[in-house]
């Protein structure tokens, strides 16, 4: 099987003649086969004539040295032609067009003359014709359906017979029929070879496509594998089993626990550790199990480290729940800045707001002529240092508001209380520093807003007394009116309005910001830190409710506060 | 009812405002600065009124309040605190008097104390 695939191989390789163009390949292909066969017949025929004239002793017979000498002749021409035809520097029509003219020369000689122009050899010609069609070109089927006609005819001449014109019509018409069939082999192999080379195409740019998308795949599994290993917080990959699958060398290093002890434990066996205590045991594992339902992160104090803790659900791409990831980030430093920060909070707290009490008490003690009489400039100045140090009372007391705030530490104290209540505290607390500018404080209820609302009144009379402190400040002339009403069934809201300088569009969205003010230029002349915004907006974010501001430059503004109307049963007092 | 007032805190400087403010409206003023003292003179004397800072050494503010509120002989004295912390105040709505959130001012006091002390002389 090997040796003749072996030996086809060899053949092939004697037949083939490599060229760059696939049709002139084929058909010097094609003529060496045809040279093999007549080269093999000639043998034969030189065999034949040879054994029969040897076993019927007529072996000096002409006929018989004409038949061997030609069959002699036939192979040494084939030889030469198979030569011409393998040699690349010729073109390939030189060795199949001579082929074909000594072929037609040939067969004028096969038999008698009238047999050839009008007998039984006279379908030789038609050998030239068809081969010409598939070994030179399709058109070239004509030509020798001429040459093949001129034979006919010269053939006649000489042996003074009528010419055969039905034998030329249908030389011509076998000429049609290969042009034809040959024009439409050569067409269907030349479309047979864009479709491959097309095809070779597709597959060659697939393959290369495929080769850079599995390097870069690798790259970038190689990149964040890279990453998971460098980065500081440690991360666990759970399966859907609840299995961890992944962690990162941070983890271990963290936790304070071996690569082993973490792969493959299940959550409970993670959350069995030493390191926590009960409370955070019930913590983390909450967490685990629940991904996605908790607060964005937790506080996790693993042995004398606390971890900011986040886990989040795992999608593949078909949006399938494939597992948990959990981040823990070393949150120790932090947490410790965070109780210092309360320590300072409380202790600035204590410690500015004594010393200003004190400067408060002893002014006005100079002013109201404690320590002797006192003469009306004296009393002046001691306005102001009284009024200053409020002022900066009411900064003391926004920064530690503010930064209670911001450490999560501001907790509501729930009670039924009177709308109208709110109302007088604010209006009587403000009054003086209205009517010091002149400008007209006035406040209503609409009548549908209940008569007892729920709530933390001391925290909601510091939103009221910012907003309306706010206005005042920035009102120069005219008023400052306090609404109170309810927006639908389920809200009631405290809206402030102002006749004031107003605010410009693009700086509505962050005037509730802490630290900001619309135009930093503008501090000095406005006192204050724009810290009373933020605060209310805090304050009535921590409340379930929403604040919300229109306002025109040069027309003024209005705030409004909007807070859920809370059920008495469902209130928690504390 | 005496004219006595006791004035618990100790801050120099507010003890001494907060006295000026008690002797301002007539009454006869007693400055302690320490809890455990506070608590010993509570125990001797049945003062008409008690300024009484929730921050203090020695003894603090609540246990002294929980003392007053023990003692019968106290029953009539007006209990007034001082704090820093609002919320804190808050707290001892129903306990006390009075709740004064720091800072208090000198002419408040001053005359809140006078309305009290001129009430005690009516009586």
């Amino acid at each position: 099987m090997t040796r003749n695939r072996h030996s086809f191989i060899n053949l092939n390789r004697l037949l083939d003649v490599p060229s760059t163009d696939p049709d002139d390949a084929r058909r010097r292909k094609l003529l060496n086969i045809v040279l093999s066969g007549v080269a093999i017949l000639a043998i034969l025929a030189g065999i034949v004539t040879f054994s029969l004239a040897s076993l019927l002793n007529i072996m000096s017979s002409q006929d018989v040295i004409i038949g061997i000498f030609s069959g002699l002749i036939l192979f040494i021409g084939t030889v030469i032609f198979f030569a011409i035809n393998r040699s690349q520097s010729i073109p390939g029509w030189v060795a199949s067009g001579t082929f074909l003219l000594f072929l037609s020369v040939v067969l004028a000689f096969t038999d008698t003359p009238q047999e050839l122009a009008n007998g039984r050899s006279l379908y030789v010609f038609t050998i030239p014709i068809i081969m010409a069609s598939i070994l030179l070109s399709p058109a070239f089927s004509f030509v020798f359906a001429i040459s093949g006609s001129l034979e006919v005819i010269i053939l006649s001449e000489a042996a003074s017979i009528e010419l055969n014109t039905f034998a030329i019509v249908g030389f011509f018409l076998i000429a049609f029929i290969s042009w034809v069939s040959a024009h439409s082999l050569e067409r269907a192999l030349k479309d047979l070879r864009t479709t491959n080379a097309n095809l070779d195409r597709l597959v060659a740019e697939r393959t290369s496509a495929l080769a850079e998308s599995l390097v870069r795949e690798r790259i970038e599994a190689g990149r964040n594998i890279a990453i998971l290993e460098s980065i500081t917080d440690g991360v666990i990959v759970f399966d859907i089993h609840g299995k961890a699958i992944v962690a990162n060398p941070a983890t271990t290093q963290l936790l304070n626990l071996h690569h082993d002890q973490v792969i493959n434990s299940s959550v409970h066996d993670l959350t069995r550790a030493q390191a926590l205590d009960a409370k955070n045991r019930v913590i983390l594992a909450d967490l685990l199990s629940n991904p996605g339902q908790q607060p964005a992160s937790y506080r996790v104090h693993w042995g004398r480290k606390t971890f900011s803790v986040s886990s989040a659900q795992v999608f593949d791409t078909e949006e399938t729940r494939i597992g948990t990831v959990a981040v823990f980030r070393d949150f120790t430093h932090e947490a410790e800045i965070e109780i210092m920060k309360d320590t300072i909070l409380a202790t600035v707290s204590h410690e500015l707001r004594t010393p200003l009490n004190a400067i408060l008490g002893y002014v006005e003690m100079f002013k109201e002529a404690v320590y002797g009489p006192i003469n009306e400039r004296q009393a002046r100045a001691s306005e102001r240092v009284i009024s200053n140090t409020h002022r900066m009372l009411a900064i003391v007391n926004d920064l530690l508001d503010q930064a209670q705030i911001e450490a999560g530490k501001i907790t509501l104290k729930i009670n039924p209380f009177k709308p109208s209540e709110l109302l007088d505290n604010v209006s009587s607390l403000m009054s003086k520093t209205a009517a010091e500018k002149h400008i007209a404080l006035t406040g209503e209820i609409e009548p549908e807003l209940p008569d007892i609302l729920i709530g933390d009144l001391t925290r909601l009379q510091q939103i009221l007394v910012n907003l309306v402190n706010n206005a005042l400040k920035f009102t120069e002339k005219g008023s400052v009116h306090i609404r109170m009403f309810c927006p639908d069934k389920n809200h009631w809201a405290m809206e402030v309005r102002d006749t004031g300088m107003g605010i410009p569009g693009n700086e509505q969205e962050h005037i509730f910001e802490p630290f900001h003010q619309v135009d930093g230029s503008m501090t000095r002349k406005y006192a204050g830190f724009g810290l009373g915004l933020s605060i209310v907006n805090q304050l009535v974010a921590l409340m379930g409710g929403d604040v919300a501001v229109k306002s025109t430059v040069g027309v003024g503004s209005v705030f409004t506060v909007t807070l859920p109307i809370v059920q008495t049963g469902g209130i928690q007092h504390e | 009812m005496s004219d006595l007032a006791y004035v618990i805190e100790d801050d120099e400087d507010l003890s001494t405002i907060f006295s000026e403010a008690l002797l301002a409206a007539n009454y006869e003023v007693e400055t302690i600065v320490n809890g455990l003292i506070a608590r010993q003179r509570l125990q001797e004397s049945t003062p008409h009124l008690v300024l009484l800072d929730m921050h203090l050494p020695g003894l603090s503010g609540e246990e002294l309040l929980t003392q007053i509120q023990a003692d019968k002989r106290l029953a009539k004295t007006i209990v007034v605190i001082a704090t820093a912390d609002a919320r804190l105040g808050d707290a001892y709505r129903d306990s006390v008097d009075y709740i004064l959130v720091k800072p208090i001012s000198f002419t408040q006091l001053r005359d809140l104390t006078l309305r009290m002390h001129s009430r005690n002389e009516k009586e």
